[in-house]
């Protein structure tokens, strides 16, 4: 799940990894002596390598090992990653996140398209209080929107109540939606489609804002009616801002726990389990350490992938 | 190429900064733990520091039981004004996780309660976590106070790798049974007696679904309830001693969790549930609310333990108890239970005599007399239980305690039975009892986990 | 084209009104149900209202939930990470924008991994070499994984914002023989000042909703959601209480985003067009 943290990372991620660069001259500020340079940097470049290069290297050495997290390990090398191929509670995990991103991307991403083209391109007053609002989902703690909408799906809860009172109480199922195997995961999906549409819709209404209106008026002059307004103009024009969303959601999506471990353990059974969630388990709870480390790495295989593809498609698109 | 090319340049860096942090990284993880030895005998029994001392208590009691530990708490402060205890109380599933994060941080506690079996117990043991009581339990007379099995199962070689057999680690004079409590008043109104064979029992439920009674309270959100219900049903179908010595680990040519029995024991579980005998929806079901369910009269049977009477009042004579019965009547009761949570020490406690004291306080007569009024089964050999009013829940429950260990009928609970049984075993149970599975893909989830643990423990 | 009729205008309203109602909807329902009476069994079923104003359970949930402790905690954390990690980033991104020394790009590309780096994949080993430092359970382990796993975003943000700077200023800056640190403390900050403000607040929100960290790192010590999480374990019945305790843990965010959030959000929108 994006939180407020990745809001931000809009710039960085989509710019960097395999996409358009920056392109600015650096320089340096005459007489200053180069090394003074190092000194600015060595501050948080220590910190950033105890904390987060290090282990890494440290990660990737602990994957290879079966360890139990107390007595020396045994060297099983690529073992614990070809554990992916045979293990089902390991894909198991995969598989829910990819599922997740329907609910955690795309459908934000649908979403906030439609309603950025349903709403015309005209001044609305107080829009930064409805900004806030809109906002708000990403910005306050998971843990508290997560209880919220556990209580939501409670079996007494409201979305029940609505349900009964419009005669579908039938879809309910007996264990709660929590509860039941087949819709426990959907249940966390639809949560965190309501935490990601807002900033979706934000980002394209701004974006939409800033295509040229000249380009409409062509649009118009061609006699383009609203859908072919929308796949021509519009949706060009939100290239950059899609990509954002995209690249950031998709990833945010690979690390889902805070909601898992709230709202359902991993269950019922395992049909909630998220890679993120069984690496704590394998650390705390069963001792399988180097497992646990393999798995954290290979997400970041996967985030790598996953940036490094869709920067390049989004860049083919840019380029046809 | 040119040495001095920028490419080059920097290829040199690279490998200076492996170079330097890869030696860093690159060993194997996880060093040699010591074992600590047993601390000594103390030349006292009971407190003896003059100075001082704070001493830290994890557990993970709730309700009566937990008020029960206040009162015990503020006596032993009572008594020995020099000591305050510091009491950190958290639920069951959470003291299961944190327990082995808290003794291995700073400030460790002193005195945990831990889980028996592979998953927390040993654990703990293997990382060196806690301390050999073997000459406390000497010194205080443990070790003569409750039967052998109770110590044994809390019981460890000192690498940690068999338990059963070895120091002591743990110690409890409560002890827990897994059964079956059942609504009188609906039991009679339905015409009902109280099965003496599996097979009445069965009739049992189906009359009750008849009459559109819940025949079996049961909520398995919280995924363990899920094994009372199905190791009830395997007590009655395997053999006490294999079961036994499956948890224990104990012979030599392992024994193997596919087996017909315990295939026989998923599918009567998986039948039950396809029957709609339990509490409908009760996947999604928590377990505080069907116990408070069942309280208030919703559901004729309910599958669990001991310490529910807590929740019922020891003086209900509204409901009763039995242990789940055996295919023929004959031979003795069979039930899961045994030795309740066993108090530890750990190696980082700074006062272990202390901490020796307040456990020999918290398993004293007086502390069981107390805590059997909430449904706790003494262990102690010889425990009267005359303060137990006949024709009550409690005396149901501590006279079906008493007669599975005469008949030494108890077996430990399945979930010890390698560091991620309990996980494994949950998560199968929900889905055996969700109809995602069949007792074959059951039976094989667990046998997998089994065979890799015994195959490691090489 | 660009005159939108009067239909259009109510559908604008209607539609953002209506989405900014779903996206508030469930913590209206948390404050909602924080006024119920406690115990099982009572919580909001629908949109109604409690039958009574009962703010007890703000009081009970603070003292059982321990949030005094935990509240302390979440708060000493950020004031030393926020502080921390906004001044590490303008000091590397200071450097970065308006310095050339060997290596600089190289130091660059591996902050920028950081972006990349889950944290998954780090928690294993940081568990235990946290543990190895003696600091395993205390403020300290949070606030050092804190700012160092903000360092990432947060260089690359001031860099940007740095960049930004007209040459001019700092040709002035050269030519009136200024030192690196008047004209980074002087000057560019000044200018930087939205970028920085945005930076601090995505610093202060990822500080104080941090859950998976708190989870492994902190037993005794734990964050605010973090004892949230404990507490609503330990009262999965009790809605209404445990309700008072989420509210009272978004409260400090909450407004924290409020007061800032004009600029933050002008911060984060040019941010988001940036190349």
């Amino acid at each position: 799940m994006i939180d407020a943290e990745s809001v931000s990372d809009v710039p960085s991620r989509a710019v960097v990894v395999g996409g358009r660069r920056s392109r600015q001259r650096v320089e340096s500020l005459p007489g200053e002596a180069r090394r003074i340079g190092y000194l600015y940097v060595a501050a948080p470049f220590v910190l950033y390598a105890a904390f987060n290069l290090v282990p890494l290297l440290q990660g990737v050495n602990d994957s290879l090992y079966n360890w139990d997290g107390i007595t020396p390990g045994t060297w099983v090398g690529l073992g614990n990653y070809t554990d992916f191929f045979t293990d089902p509670a390991i894909r198991d995990g995969y598989v829910h996140v990819l599922i997740l991103m329907f609910f955690y991307s795309f459908m934000p991403i649908v979403i906030g398209l439609f309603l950025a083209a349903l709403l015309s391109r005209i001044r609305i007053r107080g829009l930064t209080f409805y900004r806030m609002l809109l906002f708000l989902p990403l910005v306050i703690t998971d843990v508290v929107t997560a209880l919220a909408w556990t209580w939501i799906y409670d079996q007494s809860g409201p979305l029940n109540t609505v349900l009964k009172s419009i005669g579908l109480g039938h879809l309910i199922p007996a264990a709660g939606w929590l509860g039941n195997f087949n819709t426990a995961l959907p249940s966390v999906g639809v949560f965190g489609m309501w935490g990601q549409f807002g900033f979706c819709l934000i980002l394209f209404v701004a974006g939409v804002m800033k295509i040229p209106a000249s380009l409409y008026e062509a649009a118009w002059v061609d006699g383009a009616g609203p859908v072919r307004e929308f796949f021509a103009v519009t949706l060009p024009g939100l290239r950059y801002e899609l990509q954002v969303v995209l690249v950031l959601s998709v990833i945010g999506t690979l690390g889902t726990f805070d909601e898992i471990y709230i709202m359902t353990s991993g269950g019922p059974g395992t049909s909630t389990s998220v890679p993120a969630y069984v690496v704590w388990q394998r650390l705390f709870q069963t001792g399988q350490v180097g497992s646990a480390a393999a798995l954290g790495i290979v997400l970041m295989l996967i985030v790598f992938a996953v940036t490094y593809g869709l920067n390049r498609l989004m860049e083919r698109g840019a380029s046809e | 190429m040119d040495v001095s090319s920028p490419i080059a340049r920097r290829a040199r860096i690279w490998l200076l900064i492996s170079l330097i942090t890869l030696p860093a990284a690159a060993c194997t993880p996880g060093g040699s733990t010591t074992q600590p030895s047993a601390p000594p005998a103390p030349a006292h029994t009971g407190v003896t520091e003059k100075g001082p001392v704070t001493l830290t208590v994890w557990d993970q009691e709730s309700g009566p039981v937990s008020r029960i530990w206040d009162r015990l708490n503020a006596q032993f402060e009572h008594k020995y004004p020099n000591v305050t205890i510091k009491r950190v109380n958290r639920d069951f599933s959470q003291l299961k996780t944190l327990l082995k994060l808290a003794i291995s941080g700073p400030h460790a506690p002193d005195v945990v309660e831990a889980n028996q079996g592979w998953p927390d117990m040993g654990q703990l043991v293997k990382a060196g976590l806690l301390l050999p009581l073997n000459n406390f339990a000497k010194a205080y007379g443990w070790d003569k106070s409750v039967p052998e099995n109770v110590l044994a199962v809390s019981s460890w070689t000192s690498d940690g790798k068999q338990f059963g057999t070895g120091n002591l680690y743990g110690y409890t004079t409560m002890g827990e049974i897994l059964g079956v409590y059942y609504d009188k008043k609906m039991l009679a109104s339905l015409g009902l007696g109280v099965p003496t064979t599996f097979g009445q029992f069965q009739q049992d439920l189906a009359a009750a679904k008849r009459a559109g009674k819940v025949p079996i309270q049961f909520g398995n959100n919280d995924a363990f309830p899920g094994i009372h219900e199905y190791a009830v049903i395997q007590d009655q179908m395997a053999s006490k001693e294999s079961l036994t010595d499956f948890i224990l680990g104990r012979r030599a040519n392992h024994l193997s969790f596919s087996t017909p029995q315990n295939m026989r024991a998923a599918t009567t579980l998986q039948n039950w549930a396809k029957k709609g005998y339990f509490t409908p929806g009760f996947g999604g079901g928590g377990y505080d609310k069907a116990v408070a369910d069942f309280a208030k009269g919703q559901g004729l049977f309910m599958i669990t333990g001991n310490w529910i009477v807590a929740n019922l009042g020891a003086d209900n004579r509204n409901f009763g108890f039995f242990l789940l019965p055996p295919m023929k009547a004959g031979p003795g009761p069979v039930s899961t239970g045994g030795a309740g949570f066993p108090l530890a020490i750990t190696s980082a406690s700074q006062h272990p005599d202390v901490a020796a004291a307040y456990i020999d306080w918290m398993t004293s007569v007086h502390a069981s007399n107390l805590l059997l009024k909430t449904g706790e089964i003494p262990l102690r050999i010889g425990a009267g239980t005359s303060t137990v009013e006949p024709g009550t829940v409690l005396a149901d429950v501590v006279n079906a305690a008493a007669a599975a260990a005469k008949a030494n009928g108890i077996v430990p609970y399945e979930d010890w039975a390698t560091p991620t049984f309990y996980d494994t075993l949950t998560a199968a149970i929900q889905e055996l009892m969700g109809m995602r599975i069949t007792p074959q893909q059951f039976v094989a989830q667990g046998e997998k986990d089994y065979s890799d643990f015994q195959s490691a423990r090489k | 084209m660009n005159t939108a009729s009067r239909t259009q205008v109510a559908i604008n309203y209607a539609l953002i009104v209506v989405c900014s109602l779903v996206a508030v909807y469930p913590l209206l329902g948390v404050i909602l149900a924080s006024l119920y009476p406690p115990g099982p069994g009572s919580a909001p079923s629908g949109f109604a209202l409690p039958p009574s104003f009962d703010w007890h359970n703000y009081i009970s949930a603070w003292n059982q939930g321990g949030f005094a402790a935990s509240f302390t905690t979440s708060i000493i954390v950020a004031a030393l990470m926020v502080p921390a990690s906004v001044v590490l980033s303008i000091l590397g991104g200071f450097a970065f924008a308006t310095m050339r020394f060997r290596g600089s790009r190289a130091i660059f590309y591996l902050f920028i991994l950081g972006l990349i780096i889950p944290t998954e994949a780090t928690i294993v080993p940081l568990y235990y070499d946290v543990r190895a430092m003696g600091l395993l359970d205390t403020y300290w382990a949070l606030i050092l994984l804190e700012t160092s796993g903000e360092l990432a975003f947060g260089i690359f943000w001031m860099r940007a914002a740095f960049l930004s700077a007209p040459r001019s200023m700092l040709e002035a800056a050269r030519i009136d023989g200024a030192s690196s640190w008047r004209t980074l403390w002087q000057l560019l900050v000044p200018f930087a000042r939205p970028a920085i403000l945005t930076l601090t607040v995505l610093a202060f929100a990822d500080s104080w909703n941090e859950f998976f960290l708190a989870l492994v790192f902190t037993v005794n010590h734990m964050t605010a959601p973090a004892s949230l999480a404990s507490f609503s374990g330990r009262y999965t019945t009790n809605i209404p209480l445990v309700s008072a305790g989420a509210v009272m843990v978004a409260v400090p965010i909450l407004v924290v985003f409020i007061t800032f959030q004009r600029q933050f959000m002008r911060g984060m929108l040019t941010g988001a067009v940036k190349g």
